[in-house]
């Protein structure tokens, strides 16, 4: 009778396991998600225009556009170089805040970053 | 932005070259079919019509390869160049160059005959219209005329 209670248990534990590895695994997916994002560049528009991310998140800007284009932070937060098409940029926010962006080449272009 | 703010106007980001550059274009390629009506012609109108549209390319081409300039330094912080940015920059400046050159054969040849007009000037400025049309065509899709407005 003990020995069949102590399997019972095992058996128990080891389905809880399990169960609750899934998810601690989706936790941390959705926390690496949560801490980068990525902004496509392409047809002259930042997409998302807004982004909400926390703080510490990285957000990775990339230019799919044909031409080139610049990520610059209004406030002079941040700056990229000329991003040629497929090209990448990244910053890191450490602060929370608002964080309106535009493209040097073509100010039209204009993004916002909120990190909470 | 309201267009009819002169200070909003003359102080707007990266807009001057946009703005100058169709002045010495347009003058150049005017100048040049009138420079080509004259040959064909002989008529001394023509002939004149085309210097003087040379000469307001040539004035003109100063400013917009200025401003073109101070946009790369100002808007870019003169970082280096590759691409479409780095061919628009040395087919602008390379047409700059050919529209001084060919309104200086002009002018020389204004000072002596209207015969001391070489013939191979006609072939320089076919070559810098080709030239022109495509720098103003990188220009155009760099600034963004094709995009969403």
């Amino acid at each position: 009778m003990r020995r069949t209670v102590f399997l019972a248990s095992l058996l128990v534990m080891g389905l809880g396991g399990i169960v609750a590895e899934p998810r601690s695994f989706v936790t941390s997916a959705q926390e690496k998600a949560a801490s980068t994002a990525e902004v496509k560049i392409d047809n002259f528009v930042f997409g998302p225009a807004a982004i909400i991310v926390p703080v510490g998140a990285t957000v990775t800007w990339i230019n799919r556009d044909d031409i080139p284009h610049t990520v610059v932070s209004t406030e002079k937060v941040f700056k990229s170089k000329v991003l040629d098409t497929d090209e990448k940029f990244s910053y890191t926010f450490t602060k929370a805040g608002e964080y309106p962006y535009f493209c040097s080449i073509h100010p039209k272009m204009t993004g916002k970053v909120v990190v909470q | 932005m309201n267009p009819f703010d002169v200070k909003t106007a003359l102080l707007a980001r990266h807009a001057q070259h946009v703005v100058l550059i169709h002045f010495p274009l347009a003058l150049f390629i005017a100048g040049v079919v009138f420079d080509f009506l004259a040959e064909k012609t002989r008529k001394r109108g023509l002939r004149e019509a085309a210097y003087y549209n040379l000469l307001g390319a040539a004035i003109f081409a100063l400013p917009a390869v200025i401003t073109g300039i101070l946009a790369w330094q100002f808007q870019l912080e003169g970082q280096k160049l590759k691409g479409i940015l780095l061919m628009h920059l040395v087919l602008g400046s390379t047409s700059a160059m050919l529209i001084w050159v060919a309104w200086a054969l002009h002018v020389r040849a204004r000072r002596q005959l209207p015969e001391g007009l070489p013939v191979f000037r006609l072939v320089l400025e076919t070559a810098a219209v080709a030239i022109i049309g495509f720098t103003g065509h990188l220009g155009g899709f760099l600034s963004g005329v094709n995009g969403p407005s």
